[in-house]
């Protein structure tokens, strides 16, 4: 099983959509796939799958249920040839401000829960790519899935501020972490890509932190109105932005 | 044919012994590792309490024990083999971590039987 967490310095830079599409690409590809929505502080995956959740993954942290009771199968809304389970996280008020008063010490069980997520998936349900989305920049729960996971892909628009945040987490918490980090721009503007300017881009990026770039997605404004409203993987399957994203999908096997 | 029979439970009699022992050996080693953690720790003024293994305290640790911790914490309880079985690395080694994890204040340790179980946290009987 690969486990990959989709990070970034800042917020916006498109993270959540990169998740949801590349765990819905690489399940229409025939893989048992699971997300996990790790972002407690601005939960958005069951505005994209359209779900009302009962449970969430915070009463599993929270060790009140089991696992399999915070997933829900959305096999059977979409028909995937491979599986495809999804754990939310609970994006009411309450559920926002109990993430924020948490101590260390549940803090450690909520690293454990993860990590023995992560082993369950893999020996028990057969999962061959688990996904986290998680919040921006360094917070506890993004931590605790960038520990959890063998690959980390990076979302950055490109810019200084971006750039210099970046940097910044690779020494204190991706390289600190030992972890298999790749780039993965987004939203960049069109015209990058008329001539070679993509490719000194991404050299440029490579350049200045040191890792490699996997995939360079254009910005569309279309796609930022569409945002949260469908998945582009299923609907819009010869868009440029799920091309990209099924270039990396292919990949993740290599990693 | 007798004497090749007879020979044969000679070695695994031996074997048996050598196994033995070595299992005896590990039990010292591991006593020795713990005494050497608490007399560092005296040593050093560290103060063994219960401090919790979270994410902020991974990232502080050094690389070696990092993963041992990881390890650890992905298992909750767990013997040195166990963790070792995770890390890829030597018993030894693991078990040498593990106490040195245990004298920072971060594990708890108790001993079942002949084998010993670190935890990140107190286990309630």
């Amino acid at each position: 099983m690969k486990t990959i967490a989709i990070h970034s310095y800042k917020g916006g830079t498109g993270k959540t959509s990169i998740a949801v599409n590349l765990a819905v690409i690489a399940a229409i590809k025939g893989k048992n796939v699971c997300i996990l929505d790790y972002d407690f502080r601005a939960p958005s995956l069951q505005v994209v799958f359209r779900e009302n959740p009962k449970l969430w993954l915070n009463d599993f942290l929270e060790g009140n249920i089991n696992l399999q009771d915070a997933l829900i199968e959305l096999n059977n809304k979409y028909n995937f040839k491979g599986k495809l389970l999804a754990g939310f996280a609970n994006p009411s008020p309450q559920a926002l401000r109990g993430m924020m008063t948490k101590d260390r010490v549940w803090e450690m069980r909520a690293l454990h829960k993860t990590l023995s997520a992560k082993r369950s998936l893999h020996q028990e349900m057969g999962i061959d790519i688990l996904i986290f989305d998680t919040s921006p920049g360094m917070i506890y729960s993004s931590i605790n899935a960038l520990a959890s996971s063998d690959l980390i892909f990076i979302v950055m628009k490109g810019d200084e501020y971006d750039l210099e945040g970046t940097k910044e987490l690779i020494n204190g918490l991706y390289d600190v972490l030992g972890k298999k980090t790749q780039i993965i721009l987004n939203k960049i503007p069109l015209n990058y890509f008329s001539n070679e300017a993509s490719e000194k881009l991404k050299a440029s990026i490579q350049e200045k932190l040191g890792l490699p770039v996997i995939g360079l997605i254009p910005c569309d404004c279309n796609l930022l109105a569409t945002g949260g409203k469908s998945i582009m993987a299923i609907n819009q399957p010869h868009h440029p932005f799920v091309k990209a994203l099924s270039n990396i999908t292919d990949k993740i096997q290599l990693f | 044919m007798k004497e090749e029979v007879k020979t044969d439970s000679l070695i695994i009699e031996l074997l048996k012994k050598i196994s033995k022992s070595l299992e005896e050996l590990n039990e010292k080693i591991d006593k020795l590792t713990e005494k050497a953690g608490s007399i560092e720790a005296k040593q050093k003024k560290i103060p063994v309490e219960n401090l919790p293994l979270d994410a902020a305290t991974l990232l502080s640790l050094p690389d070696h024990l990092r993963k041992t911790a990881i390890a650890i914490c992905s298992l909750g309880e767990a013997t040195a083999e166990e963790v070792a079985e995770e890390t890829k690395r030597a018993r030894a080694v693991e078990s040498d971590y593990l106490n040195q994890l245990v004298a920072l204040g971060y594990l708890k340790k108790r001993r079942i039987g002949k084998k010993v179980y670190f935890s990140i946290e107190e286990k309630k009987e």
